[in-house]
């Protein structure tokens, strides 16, 4: 079967703006009243026929009506005549006449008149697709700073587009938020971990100006950064240790390109540079050994996907391989869907069935698999290093020798078993000679094996890293829906020409074009490739992308509901040098990220949604960013850095026919280690929302179901936590108070208030009162303590952030 | 009270979230389900029984289906590995005549593995019940329940690999990650029981998809699908993860809950308002009312020993299986609309390329009283009308030999499914293969086309019950779907 992909409704990336429909009060019309009317009105009230002077095919023509008067009224469905007759109600208004619509269908129609009646027009509906103008097409514009009212509350030139549109909006922002939310707040945004009591209260005594970018500069600038937001580029780019689909084997190397990942972030790799080298980090000149090793493992991004590896039609498993590659590069760095167009042109973005094979045949042109035959082998780069070379050469020496020793001895022990055959004048020789070993002997060539095998098993690996290489270069043709059995016309490989900016690659016969592609996606005239990017920070750094869909920025995306600031911040971030850090730098040194989250009460009335980000935004940690906490709160955390915590071996099952889980999560290393094994990720992390690493997503979900309540209630992982959390607070004071002080401040970053303490008391008592009397006195304290450790690290406080 | 999110937008039964629907009022939505769906949940929100806030607040609160249903839940046997059809339900007497002789057509383009002549069934046929539906020795309990089945003996998928072919089955899908079956279902009808999850599947595998095959993908969290153990453990062990505390006493429990709950809404008051504070709130109750929901659904120490006979779980060849269907059977009556069953031993049960007359005939005594015994349980407790029993597995089985002539290789091109109750007609034959039984033939029914006719079962469109991800619409059937109409009584 070959990927037919299906078609959407319709929708609209106009903002939500007074009078002007939505995109969800468009979709609405497009999937129910649209289709409602073409079926049943508009063959008699349309634009061939107007029966009774009615048409039905514009909110015009709706609103003038026919011979009996408008036929709806915006708003009031009951004063509404097309309501009327499609109820039925009155014998001569019964409309459609031999017909009746479904409850469904009325109901439908009179809440499309209660929201106002909106009425998209079908040629401005059709005349967006595929629209080469899209906004996201054109180079970024250099907006100027926009003027404000209120010069008091920026702090930056970014606070100023923020502001400008709230206030256009006649509201205000919010205030600066405390002390203590702002430590919590950019610890865990940056580094992904809580701060501790000390560096609470630094920060809360610290008062000189420059206080809190003093904790900016040491969060950016420890390494515990690059594991946070390594761990959000991974997100993107569908990181893995298991192939996961069909045959779920170990990617033995892939942690070489999670660490690469971490290393590049934690030094601030140029995001142009860091873009080349996943896509063609083998084909860059290098310096040094090191670079080398490096570039290779970062073109792991083209590797680590999923792969149907038991596919037995194996040119069709060369192209899914190609499309998952294509795909992912597109929504990583591009936010298109570019699969789309693999069997049909896209149905939306104006790019061509043609493009998707012009981009193919890149890919196409690169070594991604050792071989297509099942169970199929992806390719993996050697990292030749002279210390590995020299270890394995001592290695196979070392193999050489035993093996040599192993035949003298058998040659010896043949002889003699011959001499003893001959002696005994025996014709028939047994084929083998061993058989005829005395006991001793066969013992001792036992022995010799034994440690050969042992040898062999414990030899070194050449170390490699998956990741692509040049293949035979050639452009193909467009596979007709889809179909590799079905070929088309040959497209020469280049870059979808809707996409105006960057000067156009040039691809030769000589190599892939990788290196082209990159080129041209960090070409500063891009018009995708810096805004997706700095998109992608905005939104995990507030919840939420100035783009909405931050995978998306075709014509089914958003529009950004700030332009400006959008183009802005990509302008900024390319005239930086594409640094990284100095973005977040911009960015939470603003009034803007400052703010509480508590709305001023005009803001939170009219702008629900926070789009105009008039306030902070209550968030739930993520996943890794739980499991961390828990295990910092409880003092376990272990903070060794890189390396594979995966127990299998290179492309080893998973899991076979057997549905036993040999893998374990018990390290207390940060999450971002712990192994991700598609089909079967680690519960706590998954229950968390951590997104399905088949698939490249900039924008995780956050949702709130009862299985992880019970995980919080119930886990052995959260009360050893609780226990050890419990034990702390106990070694350290040996007063209640105290540690009750403790237990606040290490859990939700501040103190208990006296109210706290008294409820706090009383649980104490009543759980320590349910234990048996006989119980000695200090295992019923420290079950008590445990008890509340749990009940705060399962509160609100702990796992969100303010 | 505070209105929950659903009265405060409302939304439209089956249809994507991302709609702006007619809003329902609660009472609505109540007097909805008590014409439809959702009875059950409608009770005990009227007894009072369950917080309703929290229920309402669910996304699998009750939902009605886009018509007449025929069927309210569905309990799908899955027999991993793939049966052959030729050996059980879908006699050939030419694969037995030509037995030997080469396959006299082509075989397909791209195979599983390479497979010889023609090999003859080593079971006899004969015809059972009121219908004469055929069945082989293999069954003979299933068999004499016939006259309720309704076989459909063309089914054909697109993979011949087993990873690949189970994707598909649950998802539609065989290279994409994609929302199960049970999770769609889940997401378009939602649950009527609000202490308990739309979809369960118990001991599944974690090989070939694993946690995919009952994932709900990008669906809401909501509809994943909450697995029983898993293929490598006893059924008797098989739990629900943490479902219960191994330390700490419910007495405890409840102060722990109700400090939690102090502490969060204390919280909730400083932070400024959030659904998902509120929303995270009520779902520690919910968990806490789950917590001694399921260990009582699967404490089976009430059923009487006739019943326990029945599903076959006194003798040890048949007692793991029987309590999957057991437990089966308790989960539907509780209201959950998904059950998966599956049967997989530590091999991939049904997966004989070789000793084929071994293997089979230890997978059907395996199976074949406690299904027989499922079918009759639901049948005198009248739970059949409206439960629609789905056997079947990825792929069939070649006619052609593997290796030594003792197996046969992976087939997708044609093999059998069948469905008893929840409306289908029984004693009914659907479709066809060729004469050997290597290709569906007459009738075709694609995996596509069985999964719109299931969500048509529950009154459910397959081309409306769309969920917007990633920029476009998505449906179980992708592009595809066709509803067997003739299937329904």
């Amino acid at each position: 079967m070959f990927v037919v992909l299906m078609c959407a409704v319709l929708t609209s990336e106009k903002p939500a703006v007074a009078n002007i429909p939505t995109a969800e009060q468009i979709r609405f019309f497009e999937a129910n009243i649209r289709p409602l009317l073409v079926v049943h009105c508009l063959k008699c009230h349309g634009e061939k026929k107007q029966w009774a002077g009615l048409r039905l095919d514009s909110r015009e023509a709706l609103l003038n009506g026919g011979d009996s008067g408008a036929a709806i009224v915006p708003g009031k469905p009951d004063k509404s005549l097309l309501i009327r007759a499609v109820r039925q109600v009155d014998d001569d208004l019964k409309m459609p006449p031999k017909d009746r619509l479904t409850k469904r269908q009325i109901a439908a129609l009179v809440r499309w008149v209660k929201m106002g009646a909106q009425f998209p027009e079908t040629t401005r509906a059709a005349g967006r697709m595929r629209d080469p103008n899209h906004w996201a097409f054109h180079p970024p514009a250099k907006p100027p700073v926009p003027a404000i009212k209120n010069p008091k509350w920026p702090q930056s030139a970014l606070d100023h587009f923020i502001l400008a549109k709230l206030e256009a909006a006649g509201l205000s922002p919010s205030t600066r938020a405390d002390k203590r939310t702002l430590i919590r707040r950019v610890t865990f945004d940056l580094i992904g971990l809580p701060p501790t009591p000390d560096e609470i209260n630094a920060f809360l005594a610290d008062n000189s100006a420059n206080a809190f970018v003093r904790i900016v500069d040491r969060l950016l600038a420890s390494p515990q950064y690059g594991e946070r937001w390594g761990r959000h580029w991974l997100d993107v780019a569908r990181y893995a240790d298991s192939n996961g689909l069909d045959e779920n084997v170990a990617h033995g190397n892939a942690w070489r390109y999670r660490d690469y990942v971490v290393t590049a972030f934690n030094r601030d790799k140029p995001f142009d540079q860091f873009v080349i080298e996943q896509l063609a980090g083998d084909l860059l000149p290098f310096k040094s050994e090191a670079q080398q090793h490096e570039q290779l493992i970062a073109t792991g991004f083209l590797s680590i996907g999923p792969k149907v590896l038991a596919e037995t039609d194996e040119a069709k498993m060369r192209m899914d391989i190609i499309d998952e590659q294509l795909e992912t590069t597109g929504r990583a760095f591009l936010g298109l869907t570019l699969g789309c167009a693999r069997c049909h042109d896209h149905k939306f973005d104006p790019i061509a069935t043609a493009d998707y094979y012009a981009l193919a045949g890149i890919f196409k042109s690169t070594l991604s698999m050792r071989k297509y035959i099942k169970v199929a082998e992806w390719h993996e780069n050697l990292l030749p290093s002279a210390a590995a070379t020299a270890k394995k050469a001592d290695f196979d020496a070392n193999v050489a020798t035993k093996k040599a020793a192993i035949a003298r001895f058998t040659a010896a022990a043949d002889k003699l078993a011959r001499q003893k055959l001959a002696a005994e004048s025996d014709a028939n020789h047994p084929q083998k000679l061993e058989s005829l070993y005395p006991t001793a002997t066969k013992a001792e060539l036992k022995k010799l094996r034994d440690e050969l095998a042992a040898l062999e098993k414990a030899g070194p690996e050449l170390p490699s890293a998956m990741g692509v290489t040049e293949d035979k270069v050639a452009d193909i043709a467009i596979h007709v829906r889809g179909n590799p059995l079905k070929l088309g016309d040959i497209v020469p490989r280049r870059t979808p020409p809707v996409i105006r900016g960057p000067r156009v690659p040039h691809f030769t016969d000589k190599e892939s074009g990788r290196r082209q592609l990159a080129e041209w996606l960090v070409d500063p005239q891009h018009p995708l490739t810096a805004r997706v990017f700095v998109n992608r920070v905005w939104r995990w750094h507030f919840g939420r992308g100035l783009v909405r869909t931050t995978d998306n920025f075709g014509l089914l995306g958003e529009a950004p509901s700030h332009p400006k600031l959008l183009d802005w911040l990509a302008g900024r971030f390319i005239a930086d040098g594409w640094s990284v850090k100095l973005l977040h730098r911009l960015i939470v040194m603003s009034s803007t990220y400052q703010q509480t989250s508590a709305a001023a009460p005009m803001t939170a009335d009219q702008d629900p949604e926070n789009r105009l980000f008039g306030r902070a935004e209550v968030r739930r940690l993520e996943a890794e960013a739980i499991r961390d906490a828990l295990l910092a709160a409880s003092g376990q955390l272990d903070s060794t850095m890189g390396g594979s915590l995966l127990k299998l071996k290179n492309r080893a099952y998973f899991f076979d026919h057997t549905s036993k889980d040999l893998t374990t999560y018990d390290s207390h290393r940060r999450s971002l280690y712990l192994p991700v094994v598609r089909n079967n990720v680690f519960d706590m992390l998954q229950l968390m929302d951590f997104p399905d690493p088949a698939v490249s997503n900039g924008n995780r979900a956050t949702t709130v179901v009862a299985s992880q309540a019970l995980l919080m209630l119930n886990s052995d992982f959260v009360m050893q936590a609780a226990a050890d959390f419990a034990d702390r607070l106990i070694a350290n004071s040996s007063d209640d108070d105290q540690r009750l002080s403790q237990l606040y401040t290490i859990a939700f970053g501040r103190a208990p208030t006296s109210d706290e303490r008294l409820a706090d008391h009383a649980f104490l008592a009543k759980v320590a009162q349910t234990q048996p009397t006989k119980t000695d006195a200090d295992k019923r304290q420290r079950h008590a303590w445990a008890t509340l450790c749990h009940v705060a690290l399962a509160a609100n406080e702990f796992l969100y952030v303010k | 009270m505070k209105l929950s999110p659903f009265e405060a937008t409302g939304v439209e039964p089956n249809m994507n979230q991302n709609d702006i629907a007619p809003p329902i009022s609660r009472r609505t939505l109540l007097q909805r389900s008590a014409v439809g769906f959702g009875s059950l949940a409608l009770a005990s929100m009227l007894a009072g029984k369950s917080p309703t806030h929290a229920s309402m607040n669910n996304p699998l609160s009750a939902r009605l289906p886009d018509f007449a249903a025929s069927a309210k839940r569905i309990i799908f046997l899955l027999m991993s590995g793939g049966p052959s059809q030729v050996d059980t339900f879908d006699p050939k007497p030419l694969l037995t005549r030509d037995d030997g002789k080469p396959l006299p057509f082509a075989k397909p383009r791209v195979q599983f593995n390479t497979t010889s002549s023609l090999l003859k069934s080593p079971w006899k046929f004969r015809q059972y019940g009121e219908s004469g539906l055929w069945a082989s020795e293999l069954f003979p309990r299933i068999a004499e329940r016939v006259d309720d089945l309704c076989m459909i003996h063309s089914v054909y998928g697109t993979n011949p690999a087993h990873g690949g072919a189970m994707m598909k089955l649950h998802t539609g899908s065989d290279n994409f990650v994609r929302p199960s079956i049970g999770s769609w279902v889940s997401y378009g009808l939602g649950t009527e029981n609000s202490n308990l999850p739309a979809f369960v599947t118990i001991c599944p595998t974690l090989a070939f998809g694993g946690i995919n095959n009952w994932s709900s993908s990008f669906l809401p969290a909501a509809h994943n699908g909450t697995a029983l153990g898993n293929a490598s453990v006893p059924s008797i062990q098989a739990r629900v993860k943490f479902i219960q505390n191994s330390k700490l006493p419910r007495d405890i429990q409840r102060l722990q809950l109700d400090r939690l709950n102090a502490m969060n809404r204390k919280h909730l008051g400083q932070s400024g308002f959030d659904a998902s504070l509120e929303a995270r709130i009520n779902s520690f109750e919910l968990a806490f009312r789950m917590q001694s929901e399921v260990p009582k659904i699967e404490d089976l120490s009430g059923e009487s020993a006739t019943t326990q006979k029945l599903y076959g779980m006194d003798n040890p060849v048949t007692a793991n299986f029987g309590r999957m269907c057991l437990l089966a059977r308790r989960f539907a009556e509780e209201g959950v609309r998904f059950i998966q069953v599956t049967h997989n031993d530590d091999k991939v049960q049904w997966d004989q390329h070789s000793n084929l007359k071994l293997g089979h005939e230890k997978n059907a005594r395996e199976v074949d009283l406690p299904i027989a015994g499922l079918l009759a349980d639901l049948k005198q407790r009248g739970l059949l009308d409206d439960t629609l029993v789905w056997w079947g597995s990825e792929f069939g089985r070649t006619p052609t030999a593997e290796g030594t002539r003792n197996g046969r290789d992976h087939n997708p091109e044609g093999f059998t499914m069948w469905l008893a109750g929840g409306g289908v007609k029984g004693g009914f034959r659907y479709g066809s293969t060729d004469d050997y039984g290597y290709y569906a033939a007459e009738n075709k029914v694609h995996i596509h086309d069985m999964h719109a006719t299931l969500l048509h079962a529950l009154g459910l469109k397959h081309e409306r019950l769309t969920y917007r991800y990633a920029g476009r619409d998505f449906r179980l059937t992708d592009v595809e779907g066709n509803v067997v109409r003739e299937l329904f009584v």
